[in-house]
C-alpha cells in the first residue's frame, strides 16, 4: 500500500507524517511522533485508554485513521498544560487523587477536558456518563468525578488580576 | 480405653509426634505430609478396607464428617499396638 | 459526594495522614510517566508469540522455516532454546515448581505459548505466527476439578496422582465435640468464579541481553526482585547479571509477580539474537493467557447455638488450579484461614485441594482466597441468622476477634477494631430508614493479613530493606524496594520516612523499581508493603537521624535530660521548640564531620515469630444498598458504608482511593465479571463482553475510618486496600437474600441466576402451598 503524507497538528505542533493509510491515529501519535502520554488497553475500541482530543472532542484514538484526521488540531495529555503549568483538571486530579497506576489516566484527562469544555453546570450524573467510555481499574472513579465536579465549580479559575 | 495413660502415638513412618500424640493427630500429619513414604504406608495399612490414600483423601474433601481420619486413626492405633505386641 | 468520618483519632502527625499529594503525580498527570508499554530501545525488535489451540497435547515437532524466510523476521525460539528449567515462585517447594512458559515437551492449556517471534516490526512478528508449522499429538483434556480427580482423568503433571496439587489444613481445637455442643447446624455447596485481573497495562516486557552476559529487562510487574531471581533461575544466569526495571507499571492486582510469558520469551529472544526485543500483550492474550482469580468450590458446615454463638465449622474446599501451580498453593492455604474471620471458633477445619486442570492456570488475585471465602462463609452466617430468628449484626458482633485474642495455633490480634465497625453500619442503616420496595441492604465483614510471614520464595534477604541518604542540600534519597503500581507506595515511603526523620515530603526523592539500585524486597503482593516496607523505611530515616542528632548534640550543650528533635525541617529541643537550627544547616555540619560523607541510615525488617500467617490483621465491615429489577435480574448499586480499621492511616488520599478502587473490583466480582469456559477456552476475551464496572455504575462510597494502633506496624499501620476486596460479592449477596428470601449459591450473579432463582422460588412456594 502507498504511503500517504498527512499533517497533524498535535498540541498546538505541526507534524508531518509519512504513513501507511493503514496507521491508526493512536499509533501515528505514539510511534511515529513519539508522544506516549496515550496508551491502548484492548483491541475493541473498549477503554478509552487511547481518548484524546480532536478540536473540542473527545475520540478513541484507536477508533480512527490518522489520514481520517489531515490538518485537523488534535490534544493529548501532553497538551494540558501550558509553559509548565497544570491545567485545571490536571491540578484537580492532582488534589483528589484521581489516577493510581497511571495508565488510563491520560484518556481520562481527555474525556474529562473535552466534556468541561461543552458542559458548564454539570449533574453529578453527567459528569458520570462523561467518563463512562474510560474504563479504570484502579479508583473506583469516585476520585475522578471529584476532580471534574471541583473544576467545574470553578476551584481552579484562574484569579484575574 | 485401659486406665493406663494413653501413650503418645509415634508416626510409624517418620517417627514424629504429631501435636497432642493421639491417633487422630498422627492421621492428620499422615494426610497433611503426604509424601511417598506415608502415602505408601497408608496404601499398604487400609488396602484390606478396599481403600488408598488418594481415596481417603478425596473422601474427605467431598462429604461431610471426618470418616477418612477415623479410619486412618484407627489403622495407625492397631499397626502401633501389633508393633508393640512383637 | 462520600461521606468520609473518622472515628477515634489519633494525635495528628506532621506528614503521616495529612492531605499529601501522590509524588508521581506529575509524571502521571501529563503524559510524561514511561511504562514498559511505552519504552522503546536502539534496535529494538518486537516479539510475539504463538499460542496452542489445544487443551492438552503432546509438541511433536515446531517448524518454523518458513517463518524464518520471511523479510524482516529475525529469529524464532521454542523451548529447544531454553534449558527446560520448570520454574515456579514457590521455590522451596520443587514439586511446585512445574511450569516451563514455553514447554519442551506438551502443553497444558489453550493459550500456552509455544514458540515466540522477532521481528523488526510488531506487524511481521504477528505474521510470521502464521508461518510456523506445530505438529501436535492431542490428548484428552479435564476441565472440572471435581473431573479431574476421577481415577480415569488424563494426567496433568506427571507424579500428581489424581491431578491433586497441592493440599491444605488448617485445624484448631476439638471439631467434632463442638458439631456435638451446636444447637443448629447448617450446610451449603458454593462455587466461586474467577476474575481477571485486567490491568490497564497489559503484561509487557523488554529484554536486552548483552555480549558481556548480562541482561537488563524492563518488566511491568509487582516484584523486580522476584523477577531477578526467578530469571536467573531459569537463564541459569547469576542474579547479578540481570536488571529489572519496572519504574511505572499499569497495575498488577497479583497478576504481575510472577513471570509470564512476556518476560521469559522477550529474554530468550534477545539472548538469541543480541537485540532489545519487547512483548506487549494483547488484551485479549492477556485475557487468555495469563493466570486469573481461582475459582473455587466451597462446602462449609457451620453449628452455633440457638443465641447465636459460633460452635464449629468445617470446610473442604476444591480449587480449580488450572494448568500450573503459580501462587495457587497461597491461595488454598489463605482462603481456608480467612474462611474463619473475623470470628472465634470453638472447633475449625480446613481441607482444601487444588487440583490440576486443562484449562488457565489461577493464581493470587487481590484478596487471595478471601473474597471466595467470605461470599461463602458470610452469606451462611446471615442465612444462619435468619434461620434462628438473629440481628445479623449482634450475632456477629459477639462472635468477633477482639484485640488480643489468639487464633489458636494461627495468629495473635493485636489490634482489632471491628467492634467499633458495627456500631458504624448499623448507624448507616438506621439512617437509611425504610426503604423503597425494591431496594435491600446486606453486609458482609471480614479480616485480612498485612504481609505473610512465608517464604516459600527461599529469599536470603530481608524481607524488605531501605535506605536513607542525606545529601548536603537537606535532600533526601530513600532507596526502597517496595515497588510501586499505583497503590501510592512510593507516596507512602517518602511520607514515613518525611515523618520519621522529620523533614518535608516534598524534600523525600523515591528510589524504586529499579533492582540495580534499589535494596531487595519481597515486593506487592499480600498487603505487605506499608507494614513491611514502611517499617524498613522508618527504621532507616530513624537511623540517620540518630546519626545527624548527634552533631546536634554534640555542639547544643545541653543537659542530658533534655531532647532534641528534627520536625519540618527544624532542629530543635524539644523544650524549647522555637530555638534551633535549619536541617540544612545540621546535615552540612555532619557531612564535614563525617568526612564529606553523606549520611546513611539503612532499615530492614523480616516478621519473625509472628503465627501461620500474618504480623497484623485489618477487619472491615461493609454495607451495601441494591436496588433489583425483579423481571430482569439486573442489579444496581446505589450506596455502600465501609467501616475499616487499618489502624494507623499513613497515606489520606491513597487510602481512600484503595478503598474505593477495591470496591470497584470486589463488586465486580459480585456480579459483573464473569469469566465462562467450554472445553478450556475462554468465551469472553474482551472488554466488550467481559463486564467491567463502569463509571456510572459505581455508588458513593462512604468511609468510617476506624483509628486503632497496631504494635507491628509503623506508627500503628496495618494494610488498606486488599482486605477490601473480599467483603462485597457476599454483601451484595445478601442484600439479593434479603430483597427476595434466594440464597444465591454461585458468584458472580448474572441476571438471569436471579430470574431463575425466583422462578424456583415461586414454584416451590406453589408446591407448599398445595400441601
Amino acid at each position: 500500500m502507498e504511503k500517504k503524507l498527512i499533517t497533524l497538528i498535535v498540541n498546538d505542533i505541526e507534524y508531518e507524517l509519512y504513513i501507511n493509510p493503514k496507521t491508526l491515529l493512536v499509533e501515528a501519535i505514539r510511534d511515529h511522533i513519539g508522544l506516549t502520554g496515550t496508551k491502548r488497553g484492548c483491541e475493541t475500541v473498549s477503554c478509552g485508554a487511547c481518548t484524546v482530543m480532536i478540536d473540542d472532542m473527545a475520540v478513541k484514538s484507536c477508533s480512527v485513521l490518522a489520514i481520517q484526521v489531515d490538518g485537523r488540531r488534535i490534544t493529548t495529555s501532553e497538551g494540558l498544560e501550558k509553559n509548565g503549568v497544570l491545567a485545571p483538571i490536571q491540578k484537580a486530579f492532582l488534589d483528589e487523587g484521581s489516577y493510581q497506576c497511571g495508565f488510563c489516566t491520560s484518556g481520562m484527562l481527555m474525556s474529562s477536558e473535552a466534556f468541561l469544555k461543552e458542559t458548564k453546570k454539570p449533574t453529578e450524573e453527567q459528569i458520570k456518563e462523561a467518563i463512562e467510555g474510560n474504563i479504570c481499574r484502579c479508583t473506583g472513579y469516585n476520585s475522578i468525578v471529584r476532580a471534574i465536579a471541583a473544576v467545574a465549580k470553578g476551584k481552579y479559575a484562574e484569579v484575574k488580576s | 480405653m485401659s486406665e493406663q495413660q494413653k501413650k503418645p502415638i509415634i508416626c510409624p513412618v517418620c517417627g514424629k509426634k504429631a501435636k497432642t500424640g493421639s491417633a487422630i493427630d498422627c492421621a492428620r500429619h499422615m494426610f497433611g505430609t503426604g509424601d511417598k513414604p506415608h502415602r505408601q504406608w497408608v496404601d499398604a495399612n487400609v488396602k484390606d478396607q478396599g481403600e488408598s490414600f488418594i481415596d481417603l483423601l478425596i473422601e474427605q474433601a467431598t462429604t461431610p464428617g471426618n470418616r477418612s481420619y477415623v479410619l486412618l486413626a484407627e489403622c495407625i492405633e492397631k499397626a502401633v499396638k501389633d508393633a508393640e505386641g512383637k | 459526594m462520600n461521606k468520609y468520618t473518622v472515628i477515634n483519632p489519633h494525635e495528628p502527625f506532621r506528614v503521616l495522614n495529612t492531605h499529601v499529594h501522590n509524588i508521581d503525580g506529575i509524571a502521571k498527570v501529563t503524559g510524561r510517566a514511561t511504562y514498559t508499554f511505552d519504552v522503546k530501545l536502539p534496535g529494538m525488535l518486537y516479539g510475539k508469540i504463538l499460542r496452542s489451540p489445544y487443551p492438552h497435547a503432546k509438541i511433536i515437532k515446531i517448524d518454523f522455516s518458513k517463518a524464518m524466510e520471511i523479510p524482516g523476521v529475525i529469529a524464532v525460539v521454542t523451548g529447544k532454546d531454553t534449558l527446560g528449567v520448570k520454574q515456579g515462585i514457590w521455590r522451596r517447594y520443587k514439586d511446585l515448581c512445574d511450569e516451563q512458559i514455553l514447554p519442551v515437551d506438551k502443553v497444558r492449556y489453550i493459550g500456552e505459548p509455544v514458540a515466540a517471534v522477532a521481528a523488526v516490526t510488531e506487524e511481521i512478528a504477528e505474521k510470521a505466527l502464521d508461518y510456523i508449522e506445530v505438529e501436535y499429538e492431542e490428548l484428552p483434556a479435564t476441565f472440572e476439578p471435581l473431573d479431574a480427580i476421577k481415577k480415569d482423568a488424563p494426567e496433568i503433571h506427571e507424579g500428581f496422582e489424581r491431578n491433586i496439587n497441592v493440599t491444605r489444613h488448617i485445624e484448631w481445637g476439638e471439631v467434632e465435640e463442638a458439631f456435638e455442643e451446636a444447637e443448629y447446624i447448617r450446610e451449603d455447596w458454593f462455587k466461586c468464579g474467577g476474575q481477571a485481573h485486567m490491568c490497564m497495562e497489559t503484561r509487557a516486557a523488554v529484554s536486552s541481553y548483552t555480549p558481556e552476559g548480562k541482561i537488563t529487562i524492563y518488566s511491568s510487574n509487582q516484584s523486580p526482585y522476584y523477577m531477578q531471581g526467578l530469571m536467573a533461575g531459569v537463564l541459569g544466569m547469576r542474579e547479578g547479571d540481570i536488571r529489572v526495571l519496572s519504574q511505572y507499571v499499569g497495575g498488577g492486582f497479583g497478576g504481575k509477580f510472577e513471570l509470564d510469558g512476556a518476560i521469559f520469551c522477550s529474554a530468550i529472544l534477545s539472548m538469541k539474537t543480541f537485540k532489545p526485543v519487547k512483548i506487549c500483550y494483547t488484551r485479549e492474550e492477556d485475557f487468555i493467557a495469563t493466570k486469573r482469580r481461582t475459582p473455587m468450590f466451597y462446602y462449609t458446615r457451620t453449628g452455633v447455638k440457638k443465641d447465636g454463638t459460633f460452635c464449629a465449622r468445617e470446610a473442604k474446599v476444591f480449587t480449580n488450579g488450572g494448568a500450573y501451580t503459580g501462587m495457587g498453593a497461597t491461595a488454598l492455604y489463605l482462603t481456608g484461614f480467612f474462611h474463619s474471620f473475623p470470628y472465634r471458633w470453638k472447633g475449625y477445619r480446613y481441607d482444601g485441594y487444588r487440583v490440576y486442570t486443562n484449562t488457565l492456570p489461577s493464581t493470587s488475585m487481590r484478596g487471595f482466597g478471601a473474597p471466595q471465602a467470605m461470599w461463602c462463609s458470610e452469606q451462611q452466617i446471615e442465612w444462619i441468622a435468619a434461620d434462628l430468628g438473629l440481628d445479623p449484626i449482634e450475632m456477629r458482633r459477639k462472635n468477633s476477634h477482639y484485640e488480643g485474642y489468639v487464633v489458636p495455633g494461627q495468629a495473635t490480634i493485636a489490634s482489632c477494631g471491628i467492634d467499633q465497625c458495627y456500631d458504624e453500619i448499623r448507624t448507616w442503616i438506621k439512617s437509611k430508614g425504610k426503604l423503597p420496595k425494591d431496594r435491600s441492604i446486606g453486609i458482609s465483614a471480614c479480616g485480612f493479613m498485612s504481609g505473610g510471614i512465608f517464604n516459600w520464595f527461599d529469599s536470603p534477604y530481608s524481607f524488605s530493606s531501605a535506605v536513607v541518604t542525606v545529601n548536603n542540600d537537606g535532600t533526601v534519597e530513600l532507596h526502597v524496594g517496595a515497588q510501586e503500581i499505583g497503590q501510592g507506595s512510593n507516596t507512602t515511603m517518602a511520607i514515613i520516612c518525611a515523618e520519621a526523620l522529620g523533614v518535608k515530603v516534598g524534600d523525600v526523592k523515591v528510589h524504586s523499581g529499579d533492582t540495580d539500585h534499589c535494596p531487595a524486597d519481597l515486593g506487592a503482593w499480600g498487603s505487605r508493603q506499608t507494614l513491611m516496607a514502611g517499617n524498613a523505611t522508618k527504621m532507616a530515616a530513624e537511623d540517620a537521624k540518630k546519626q545527624l542528632l548527634e552533631f546536634a548534640y554534640a555542639q547544643s550543650g545541653l543537659n542530658i535530660v533534655y531532647d532534641l528533635d528534627i520536625k519540618d525541617s527544624w532542629v530543635h529541643a524539644i523544650a524549647r521548640p522555637e530555638r534551633g537550627e535549619t536541617f540544612e544547616a545540621l546535615v552540612k555540619r555532619a557531612t564535614r564531620g563525617k568526612d564529606g560523607q553523606r549520611i546513611v541510615g539503612r532499615g530492614y525488617y523480616t516478621p519473625h515469630r509472628k503465627g501461620m500467617i500474618s504480623p497484623a490483621y485489618s477487619y472491615m465491615l461493609q454495607g451495601v444498598e441494591v436496588e433489583i429489577d425483579e423481571e430482569t435480574g439486573k442489579i444496581r448499586l446505589l450506596d455502600s458504608m465501609t467501616a475499616h480499621d487499618c489502624g494507623q492511616p499513613i497515606n489520606h488520599l491513597g487510602l481512600m482511593g484503595q478503598l474505593e478502587g477495591a470496591f470497584s473490583m470486589a463488586a465486580g466480582y459480585g456480579y459483573l465479571e464473569y469469566m465462562p469456559f467450554e472445553d478450556g477456552k475462554m468465551m469472553n476475551p474482551n472488554l466488550v463482553d467481559y463486564k467491567m464496572i463502569r463509571s456510572t455504575e459505581m455508588p458513593p462510597a462512604n468511609i468510617a475510618e476506624i483509628d486503632t494502633y497496631e504494635p507491628e506496624g509503623p506508627y500503628g499501620a496495618k494494610e488498606a486496600g486488599e482486605g477490601l476486596t473480599n467483603p462485597t460479592a457476599a454483601a451484595i449477596g445478601n442484600a439479593i437474600f434479603h430483597r427476595f428470601g434466594v440464597q444465591m449459591k454461585e458468584c458472580p450473579v448474572r441476571p438471569e441466576m436471579i430470574v431463575n432463582a425466583l422462578k424456583e422460588k415461586a414454584e416451590k412456594d406453589k408446591e407448599a402451598k398445595k400441601k
